[in-house]
């Protein structure tokens, strides 16, 4: 009931707030701006140049779904670490934790608003990718509960490791932090790249490998290449997200327990 | 026997200076205890430790070393803070939220089980004066607006001690004495009351005890009438005092005032039985002799010094 409480109140304060509302905005500024040139390809499309316009479709779709998924990952961030840090700041957090409430409890409850948040975003994101797919002439050979497993375990990671972050450092900090992450994390995941063994190692070992969460590993945007994908992928795959979301909060929880809740 | 509200044992703490390793202490040992149903104040100079010793009790900061017990609970654990309800200093709040939002949350925190919250808000929203104001977001209230509504979220959870950190803070006269009003009714429920305040005439109004801190330590504790009554001097009353004694009170080190139809002597404690009994000799009728009370502004300033005036 308590984080209940907590979550409401929490995700109402994120349709207020003005940073999150400002990059959605520009977001999908960009977004429809992206649209033009597929409806551009869409309608220029004849028997003749079929091949050649149907491999401009799936480019210009695939980067739009790329910007779509690290625009989700930076706004989990940002929305987990500023839901902490601005109680702290603004000093709401004192009248809050007075009442009969676990510290545990607290942030659990900001985590959820922050997991509700990005269930409306990958919501969002679903209805672009269709809509991207549908203007291209494409169809999405696979099963819709993927499309929003997958990108909301990946953003419960980086909302987790944000808000471990966010009770340590300012929250602009841990932005850049989980932007220097999710580039580390995309280079250790370019198997052509050539790092040695005893960065790459420690690396796999705890930097959040959410490559491994991508929908690409079963997912290619054509009409007949859907990868075969067993259950158990699933499974394992799905397991090491929650498991490192569910770490990185624990350890959230414990630094929040034993640190000071006075202003900032 | 009831554990006491508060218990503070030997409590110190140190902050450590951001980017540099220098350790400045905020407590030193401090010692005190508050019994339940007693209005207690706690006062100090800027700095001298009355925030951080508030923060440690409701469990948002915790000491380095000693023992803290709120109803013979840890601070911070959800079994003390149930019986509490706090008015932090400066009280934030959620700006978008109008009043009766803010105290619904605030009540679904609490726990308590009311069959009309709606029909309780309102009461308390009475009672502190915002029922107009209710459906005004919190961002455009005043300042004493929002100290009402701060105090009336202390009282939302029916606690059996408050913690009020500046209560009367940004307040107009009217409305301060308003809150004092609420503190009495409250004492007279049988509430435990511990506040911070700057003014201590209002204290003085209020208060069965004071604990005075500076520097991180308890200076001086206790009844609020013991306290004032413990000064060293006393003032003998007489209807009349012949001038040729003058010289002779003066001598004791006494100060005449004279008044319409009597005369005041203000003499050391040490000088009484003597100036009383030359008194008497000279053939005065001595109507009083009582020991002078000193404010507590007087005692404060004596006991944490002219250069901390601000209590």
């Amino acid at each position: 009931m308590k984080i209940r409480t907590i979550a409401l109140n929490t995700f109402g304060s994120f349709l207020r707030n003005k940073v999150i509302l400002l990059f959605s905005s520009l977001f999908a500024c960009v977004v429809l701006l992206m649209m033009s040139p597929l409806l551009a390809y869409n309608a220029q499309t004849t028997a003749a140049n079929a091949l050649q316009m149907q491999g401009l479709i799936l480019n210009e779709v695939s980067a739009v779904i790329t910007m779509v998924s690290a625009f989700g990952s930076l706004l989990a961030a940002w929305a987990a670490a500023d839901s902490l840090s601005s109680e702290l700041k603004s000093g709401t957090i004192l009248a809050v934790m007075a009442r009969p409430l676990r510290r545990l409890e607290f942030l659990a409850g900001k985590y959820i608003a922050v997991l509700m948040l990005m269930l409306v975003y990958v919501f969002a994101m679903l209805g672009v990718t269709l809509l991207l797919a549908w203007l291209g002439g494409q169809r999405y050979h696979t099963a819709l509960w993927t499309l929003l497993v997958y990108p909301m375990v990946r953003y419960a990671i980086w909302a987790a490791l944000a808000m471990l972050l966010a009770t340590l450092i300012h929250p602009v900090f841990v932005l850049g932090i989980v932007v220097l992450l999710a580039t580390l994390v995309h280079v250790l995941a370019d198997a052509s790249s050539s790092i040695p063994a005893f960065v790459r190692i420690p690396g796999h070992l705890l930097l959040p490998m959410t490559n491994l969460l991508s929908e690409e590993r079963f997912l290619i945007i054509t009409k007949a290449s859907v990868k075969p994908f067993p259950w158990t992928g699933h499974v394992t795959a799905l397991a090491y997200g929650i498991d490192y979301a569910l770490v990185c909060f624990v350890l959230a929880a414990f630094l929040f327990q034993y640190r000071s809740l006075t202003r900032d | 026997m009831a554990a006491p509200a508060i218990e503070f044992q030997e409590v110190s703490k140190s902050y450590m200076r951001r980017f540099r390793s220098v350790e400045v202490p905020a407590l030193s040992g401090v010692s005190f205890e508050v019994a339940q149903g007693e209005v207690c104040a706690f006062l100090g100079p800027n700095g001298a430790g009355k925030t951080t010793s508030m923060s440690i009790l409701m469990g948002f900061i915790y000491a380095d070393q000693g023992r803290t017990r709120v109803f013979g609970h840890r601070p911070g654990e959800v079994k003390a803070k149930e019986r509490i309800g706090f008015l932090p200093e400066n009280f934030a709040f959620y700006r978008y939220l109008n009043a009766e939002k803010l105290l619904d949350f605030h009540l679904r925190l609490s726990g308590r089980q009311v069959p009309e919250p709606a029909a309780l808000i309102g009461e308390l929203l009475v009672r502190v004066r915002l029922d107009r104001y209710k459906g005004l977001k919190i961002g455009k209230y005043s300042r004493g607006m929002i100290q009402r509504l701060g105090i009336a979220q202390a009282l939302l959870g029916n606690p059996e001690l408050l913690v009020l950190d500046e209560p009367t803070s940004g307040l107009d006269p009217a409305g301060r004495k308003e809150v004092r009003d609420l503190i009495l009714a409250l004492k007279a429920e049988g509430k435990t009351i511990f506040l911070s305040s700057h003014i201590l005439s209002e204290v003085e109004q209020i208060c069965d005890r004071v604990i005075i801190i500076d520097r991180g330590r308890v200076v001086r504790a206790g009844p609020l009438q013991q306290l004032l009554s413990s000064g060293t001097t006393v003032e003998i009353v007489v209807e009349q005092l012949p001038q040729e004694l003058e010289p002779a009170v003066n001598e004791r080190g006494g100060i005449i005032e004279r008044e319409a139809g009597r005369v005041r002597i203000i003499a050391d404690a040490g000088q009484k039985r003597a100036l009383a009994e030359m008194l008497w000799a000279g053939g005065c009728d001595v109507i009083s002799l009582s020991p002078v009370k000193s404010s507590l502004e007087e005692m404060f300033l004596k006991l944490v010094g002219e250069g901390n005036a601000q209590p």
